[in-house]
């Protein structure tokens, strides 16, 4: 069996000026680490995080969702949350990343949907929404379409090309044909024909062909919150890290976290404190820093990063650093088919509507999503999760276990959520992580517009599967706070005005010369559902931008 | 949260998928230090190889205690079409998993196991324990204490006995997962199921592979 070898990087000295010292081995982190090096500019990568080689890489449902095997976890970085910011937070692990080199990339589910014309300028076209934020980006699809082509090259992105005409214009093909279709593919293909509902192959960051020396995925199905040990799913560990290695300038130093990003009298950043894996402090000189740490660690760390000249946080003097948090919405119903399904085979998802990108504006909710089915979920926490209209134990629950394993499919729904400034990423005022540091404190309440538009959506899974034969059909609750949060989306928002922005439409922070700002947290809205896709292509497009300031000396 | 071993499953299953893990902060609330040693310890090869031996002895149950747990666990999932959790061991995973990720259970089984003793002797009469009973009997003492904490935490360590990687301690030789139908491979060739059979597929979109 051939698998992938990691190849090294450099090492710079910890007293060594590097070019850039980038913050996150994520999809964000890793991109912009691979195209600066790839146009000649040293980068030490700074990442929490441990490298999790293959040999690591089991399919262990126990560490994949019960002891966060990849993730951060309570006992170390725990959190505070509260709905309002009038309540009484409570210790409550709700923002979930992960933190291993490659970050939630590592073991994500792969949807790689390109946003459309309308995610960037929305508010022009739908107008202000009450009690939110909602502005249009400061770029268009149009300047992040070459981007995202790139990106589908970069990763070998598998899709085909859209048959229809509300989608937006492609320059180029999808480098590699669709996934096989699965079972739950093949269902949706079904409903939405009955329906008269558009669907397609969903464009995915897992391998159908061989690609770039990579092996294409073998189907094994432990896909979601696992990683890949063939190299398949094309996470930033396989993909962008790798390339970055390659290119003889880039160091991964793992297990180093970044506590404090450091500036000068000027104001401008000189370098970063970090804890190394011995939790001894270590600075690291650098000309530039991008910080690329996801939705809740670049604003923490910006809030963490306080000093005389910047007392309410780096890069804060909008006080916008943290606000605006979103997430996606993911709204589940679940369907029990007269046939064998076997969705545990093969990557989750194979086939999505978009039918509902742009739902009718007289439903009077903001934003739209798209649908996948899928199986998602390994036979553990499948079964210990099944619906309760049954037997619980017993030969009568042992039966109906085997039968949700092998004859159930799940639709998903993927949405917007708003921009709401009381949605914040904060410090907690007593809480400290395992380092000593300042713990996450979240305030998050839904939108009237987003609990409106969760309801839609289910609704429009439950008639999926209706459609697609279901026997039974089954609504989980959604909504009122998720049990946890992914997704970390616009605590650091990019825009033209520095009142109301953090970064400008460079990925430049506003209040920094040499402080670039590129993730999650970027976003302005939050899109339709699958975030990763555009992350990368901003990180992309950033690096471009940032390698051209840098030969210009305008940083 | 009132009863953590009670969860709502729906939710809690959207929650993992959400990238979670909601359930592992109610069920096992444990200490980082022996999540992190199993995840240190997790550096053996991933692809297909002998497992390490399944464990044949216990490390926090007596025997006796054990004898009680196993009948239980046997009820929840009983062999009856196919091995059941007696024979994927899940008494071992629930052993092993009160030394370490689900530590903090170990006064819910300490009294829980207590409860169900006296209730046993109290309807059955001095001398019998929930193992001696028939199967209908253990049957009604389960249905009695099925809303109980203990039970929930029972039941959800029995399945993750049945189900969870070996190196846990149950599913001995992927018994559980053969029963389910879920393979242990790192390869799975198509079709997987009816509806993506060609002539399926074919059938019931118009479409020709």
């Amino acid at each position: 069996m051939r698998r992938q070898e990691q190849p090294t990087g450099k090492t710079f000295a910890t007293n060594a000026e590097v070019d850039f010292v980038v913050i996150g081995s994520g999809i964000a982190g890793g991109s912009v680490a691979r195209e600066l090096t790839a146009k000649g500019f040293d980068v030490l990568v700074l990442e929490q995080g441990r490298h999790v080689p293959p040999s690591d890489m089991e399919h262990d449902e126990i560490g994949a969702f019960i002891s966060n095997r990849w993730t951060n976890t309570p006992e170390q970085s725990p959190q505070m949350y509260r709905k309002t910011a009038d309540a009484k937070a409570e210790q409550r692990h709700f923002l979930q990343y992960a933190r291993v080199v490659g970050g939630t990339t590592l073991h994500f589910t792969g949807n790689f949907w390109r946003f459309r014309p309308i995610d960037f300028n929305e508010f022009s076209q739908r107008g202000a929404v009450p009690g939110t934020a909602v502005a249009d980006w400061p770029i268009t699809y149009e300047e992040l379409e070459p981007y995202y082509t790139a990106v589908e090259y970069a990763m070998g992105i598998s899709g085909e090309t859209p048959t229809d005409p509300r989608e937006p214009m492609r320059s180029k093909p999808f480098p590699l044909p669709p996934l096989n279709v699965t079972g739950p593919g093949v269902l949706l293909e079904v409903g939405a024909k009955k329906l008269g509902w558009n669907s397609k192959a969903a464009p995915m960051a897992i391998l159908s062909r061989e690609y770039k020396g990579r092996q294409p995925c073998h189907n094994c199905g432990f896909c979601l919150a696992f990683p890949c040990e063939w190299g398949a799913k094309s996470g930033s560990n396989w993909t962008m890290i790798p390339d970055a290695l390659r290119s003889g300038r880039c160091e991964v130093r793992s297990e180093s976290y970044v506590h404090r990003i450091e500036t000068d009298d000027t104001g401008r950043v000189t370098g970063v404190l970090y804890f190394d894996k011995d939790k001894k402090e270590q600075r690291q000189k650098a000309k530039a820093v991008v910080l690329s740490a996801n939705g809740a660690e670049t604003p923490r760390l910006l809030l963490m990063s306080t000093s005389n000249r910047f007392p309410d946080g780096l890069a804060n003097s909008s006080g916008l650093v943290g606000k605006h948090l979103m997430f996606n919405g993911n709204v589940v119903a679940d369907g029990l088919f007269e046939h064998a399904v076997h969705g545990h085979k093969g990557p989750v998802v194979t086939r999505i509507t978009q039918e509902h990108y742009i739902p009718d504006p007289s439903l009077n909710f903001f934003g739209g999503g798209g649908i996948d089915m899928r199986f998602d979920v390994p036979a553990m926490i499948k079964t210990l999760s099944m619906p309760t209209d049954g037997p619980e134990w017993g030969a009568a629950w042992k039966a109906r276990a085997r039968e949700w394993f092998t004859h159930s499919a799940s639709a998903y729904g993927h949405t917007t959520t708003l921009p709401v400034a009381t949605n914040s990423v904060t410090l907690d005022p007593e809480l400290k992580d395992a380092w000593g540091m300042p713990a996450i404190r979240t305030t998050y309440k839904e939108h009237e517009h987003d609990m409106r538009l969760f309801k839609f959506f289910q609704d429009r899974c439950k008639e999926l599967l209706s459609a697609a034969g279901a026997k039974k059909v089954y609504a989980s609750p959604f909504g009122d706070a998720p049990g946890s949060a992914v997704h970390l989306l616009g605590t650091a928002r990019m825009g033209n005005d520095p009142k109301a922005s953090v970064a400008d439409k460079y990925h430049r922070a506003h209040d920094v010369k040499n402080l670039f700002i590129v993730d999650g947290s970027s976003f302005v809205t939050s899109g339709r559902g699958q975030p990763t896709m555009t992350i990368q292509a901003l990180a992309f497009r950033a690096a471009d931008h940032i390698a051209q300031f840098a030969t210009r000396l305008e940083i | 949260m009132t009863d953590p071993t009670r969860l709502d499953p729906m939710v809690s299953r959207r929650e993992f998928v959400a990238g979670v893990s909601a359930l592992g902060a109610v069920w096992l609330m444990a200490c980082s230090r022996e999540q992190a040693a199993v995840a240190e310890s997790a550096s053996m090869p991933s692809m297909p190889a002998e497992s390490s031996a399944p464990p044949q002895t216990l490390v926090h149950f007596s025997s006796e205690q054990g004898v009680e747990i196993e009948a239980m666990a046997s009820r929840i999932i009983p062999s009856d079409d196919g091995p059941g959790a007696r024979e994927a061991g899940a008494l071992y995973f629930i052993d092993r998993t009160l030394t370490s990720l689900a530590k903090d259970q170990v006064p819910l089984f300490a009294q829980g196991l207590e409860a169900l003793s006296t209730a046993v002797v109290k309807r059955h009469g001095a001398g019998q324990r929930f193992s001696t009973l028939t199967a209908e009997q253990q049957d009604a003492a389960l249905k009695t204490i099925e809303q109980t904490p203990f039970f929930g935490a029972m039941r959800f360590a029995t399945i993750a006995g049945f189900l969870a990687l070996p190196k846990y301690g149950g599913n001995k030789d992927y018994i559980g997962w053969k029963y389910i139908g879920q393979e242990h491979t790192f390869e799975q060739k198509p079709p997987f199921g009816w509806y993506d059979l060609p002539a399926n597929q074919q059938a019931l979109l118009g479409r020709v592979l």
